[in-house]
């Protein structure tokens, strides 16, 4: 008897002694710019210099596959969208907590530069890509329907990944899409398309992508995820004051020219501050699409979000 | 169907759902057998993405397969039988099947949606890659065991190369016939759901309501969708099974 | 070589035939200057040892195969390849198996384009003729072995061709069913009066049936002897003149089989 607890003794101590060793695993989109800050943390060593090793986990095609991930216990940390991570969170597949904002705004929808739309209302009858369902840019397109007062089941609304978007607008398989940029930029600089419409014009200062954790994660290792936060907001200050060698890390990940990641940054604003009130737009509007079911959302927004992670930083 | 094929299974789910109920198996890994229904029946009602309702899908679904079977059965049929009488036709095409055969349809997926965009005709083309070959195969071996005297014997009664074509070929291939076409709306049926994950233009279909319902976290959505599409599955393989059967008295 | 002035018969004039060799395969000469005479409305047996070539001989007739040298004549003119004088019943039967008897009955009609409520009528006629009542609509996998050789004589016969060719017919079936079919068959061709060319292993068995008894040699083969049986029907299997002719025919064909 005496041997079997000793061994579980061992055990544990050991796993504990590993994953306090274990480096933190950390997952971001795909070509996503609103992700710069992850990059930036990683090039420059900003989580390396906060005394936290990251490793990266997994580079998606979109926050709902992200979300997965999280669900299967693969993920501590991750820059996602808050719209996916809303969604997992009320349909209870992952347990995450949202501890910084990544960025707001930054994606746009985009038509055909010499096409038939020229206003969001002609999009009716017609065919746009979204990169999936429940993301930002899901919901941004809704409501920019709803905005110029066109029902958005009037519009076909199909799911494309991003990288695909270009092309199939090219070939007229599909009318518009919206993406999160570079892919907007990329699109103009090809000559293929123009701005319909930018997120700023949809929805001023919308929280887009932020800086979720793992809750068993945070439980186990708290200081190591402070630490994450303190090197994401040092790398956002960086992006402000050093946006030239920002740039160029931007190319380096998306494998993207100059023009385009210049143009697309344009479109995006970095910040570490938590939207509270944001989130309770965007648990509004995916409750109403049926997506979700959340009973008080006031509730749920206090245990999704905590703002005092940045606060705690900022003031300092 | 005898009662005790269903004993084994039944125990199955329920101690599936108990260990559910006391979340041993928790619900967002591997939802509860209960859960699952309740899964479907929001599939039935409120539709994945929410107003796109289940029977659409399903029909969607079975259209593109249907169209796409079609077409590989009434081109591998014919072309078999040729390719079993003639060794020569053989030889010559068989080492161009042979190396198309291998690639699986899904892999033709990119090249699908260069040739035909998205929509319809892309996944068409992937079921027909799909059904294409068990059809075309299996008719070629039907028609190659048939006992060469079956055939001497239709000229003894002095058959003209028409008459051994339909009267013999045709009907003494038609067992084989059908075991590559049960194999081919297998493979159809599978490689449709897996080709509609990557795009689908009409905004239907059960390959992308299982993928929206992963993207908006449902897998209580996601495994009924999955039970559906099994189910479908095996429908359509009971009914070929009985037409099989009405046809091919004889064997 | 001298043919008879009326030219009423099968002939068959210097026939040889041999398989050529196909790689490491020799070729194998089979058939060796067969020149005969069987006179049309005969049951003549073909008998020799295994392997000598009898059932080449059958299908050169049939037109399954093509002579090496030498000719087939049908009271004096060449056969045609898939010519309707002559049917040929296999040793395996060979029914189609998709078919029901009377399908299989009807093939040959069927292919010649007959409509369909004559020649169904016609296969019906035959189904009686052969005793083959109520398994008009079973299929051959049913049937027994002697059924299924009745179907398979029927399904020759009703092409009424002139010759008919049977390749060891009752081998695979038991003694008994092999008695009773020799005697439905003399009760058949009593009735129609075709020539019958037999080939068979079993010396009772020709003794009892044929006219004439051709005995061929081994391979490559010639004709060693030929019998006349002037018995008159129906024969006793047991009788003295059975026995005597039988004894004759195995001397002989013992010889060959040396």
């Amino acid at each position: 008897m005496k041997k079997i607890v000793l061994l579980i003794l061992v055990n544990l101590l050991f796993s504990t002694a590993i994953a306090h060793g274990q480096p933190v695993r950390i997952a971001y989109l795909q070509s996503d710019i609103h992700q710069l800050p992850c990059w930036v943390a990683l090039e420059k060593g900003f989580f390396k210099k906060e005394g936290v090793k990251v490793e990266v986990a997994g580079i998606f095609k979109a926050g709902p596959e992200l979300m997965s991930a999280f669900a299967a216990g693969a993920l501590d940390m991750g820059y996602v969208g808050v719209a996916p991570a809303t969604t997992a969170v009320a349909n209870k597949t992952a347990r995450v907590v949202v501890l910084a904002q990544v960025n707001t705004e930054g994606s746009a929808i985009v038509v055909k530069k010499d096409g038939k739309v020229q206003n969001i209302p002609e999009l009716v009858g017609k065919i746009a890509a979204v990169p999936g369902h429940a993301t930002v840019q899901d919901s941004l397109f809704r409501r920019a329907l709803l905005k110029f007062k066109t029902e958005p089941d009037q519009v076909k609304i199909m799911v494309l990944k991003p990288p695909e978007m270009i092309g199939a607008l090219r070939t007229d398989q599909i009318d518009a899409f919206i993406a999160w940029e570079p892919y907007p930029a990329k699109a103009v600089t090809m000559g293929v398309g123009r701005i319909l419409a930018s997120s700023r014009d949809i929805w001023k200062d919308h929280p887009c992508c932020v800086l979720a954790a793992d809750v068993k994660f945070l439980e186990m290792q708290l200081e190591k995820a402070k630490g994450v936060v303190r090197g994401h907001v040092k790398a956002i200050d960086f992006i402000r004051q050093h946006r030239d060698e920002a740039i160029k890390i931007g190319m380096k990940y998306t494998g993207m020219d100059e023009a385009s990641i210049r143009m697309a940054m344009e479109n995006v604003n970095y910040t570490p501050v938590l939207s509270v009130e944001g989130e309770k737009e965007y648990v509004d509007f995916l409750t109403k699409l049926k997506y979700i079911k959340v009973e008080d959302v006031q509730n749920f927004v206090d245990r999704f979000m905590r703002p005092e992670f940045v606060k705690e930083i900022i003031k300092k | 169907m005898k009662k005790e094929h269903f004993l084994l299974p039944l125990l199955l789910i329920l101690i599936w759902q108990g260990l559910s109920s006391i979340q041993v198996i928790p619900s967002y890994k591997l939802p509860s057998p209960v859960e699952i229904l309740l899964g479907l029946k929001d599939l039935l009602i409120l539709g994945v993405p929410p107003g796109n309702l289940l029977h659409n899908h399903v029909l969607y679904s079975l259209y593109r397969v249907a169209l796409g079977y079609a077409i590989a059965a009434l081109l591998a049929i014919p072309l078999g039988l040729l390719m079993g009488w003639s060794a020569g036709l053989l030889r010559m095409i068989r080492p161009l099947f042979e190396l198309v055969r291998p690639i699986p349809p899904l892999a033709w997926i990119p090249i699908a949606i260069l040739w035909f965009g998205i929509g319809i005709k892309s996944a068409v083309f992937i079921i027909f890659l799909g059904a294409f070959f068990p059809i075309l195969l299996n008719t070629i071996s039907g028609v190659l065991s048939i006992h060469p005297i079956l055939i001497e014997a239709a000229r003894t009664l002095h058959a003209r190369e028409k008459d051994i074509f339909l009267k013999v070929l045709l009907p003494g291939a038609v067992p084989s016939i059908f075991v590559g076409m049960r194999i081919g709306i297998g493979i159809g049926w599978m490689t449709l759901v897996a080709a509609e994950f990557t795009g689908v233009k009409e905004g239907y279909g059960l390959g992308y309501m299982i993928m929206t319902a992963r993207d908006i976290q449902r897998p209580d959505e996601i495994l009924a969708g999955m039970l559906v599409i099994g189910v479908i599955g095996l429908l359509i393989d009971i009914g070929l099974r009985a037409i099989e059967s009405r046809m091919i008295k004889w064997q | 070589m001298a043919i008879r002035e009326t030219p009423l018969g099968l002939d068959f004039l210097e026939l040889s035939k041999t398989f050529p060799g196909k790689g490491v395969r020799e070729s194998v000469h089979v058939l060796e200057n067969i020149q005969q005479r069987i006179e049309n409305g005969r049951f003549v047996s073909i008998i020799g040892p295994s392997g000598c070539g009898k059932t080449t001989l059958l299908r050169i007739i049939a037109g399954l195969e093509k002579a090496s040298a030498g000719k087939v004549l049908l009271d004096g003119k060449e056969l045609a390849q898939g010519t309707e004088e002559v049917g040929l019943v296999f040793q395996e039967y060979a029914l189609f198996p998709w078919r029901t008897t009377l399908q299989n009955i009807e093939m040959g009609p069927e292919i010649k384009g007959v409509e369909k409520e004559k020649r169904r009528s016609k296969a019906m006629e035959y189904i009686k003729m052969f005793n083959l009542n109520g398994f008009e609509n079973r299929y051959p996998r049913e049937l027994s072995g002697g059924m299924k050789q009745r179907v398979a004589i029927a399904r020759t016969l009703i092409m009424n061709p002139r010759v008919v060719l049977m390749d060891e017919p009752f081998g695979s079936l038991d003694s008994q069913t092999r008695n009773a079919l020799q005697e439905f068959l003399l009760r058949i061709w009593g009735k129609r009066g075709d020539t019958i060319v037999f080939v068979t292993h079993n010396v009772d068995e020709a003794v009892f049936l044929s006219d004439q008894i051709i005995v061929l040699s081994k391979r490559p083969a010639r004709i060693v002897k030929t019998f006349e049986v002037g018995l008159p029907r129906p024969r006793d299997r047991t009788g003295q003149e059975c026995n005597e002719i039988r004894r004759e025919v195995l001397k002989v064909l013992s010889e060959e089989i040396k």
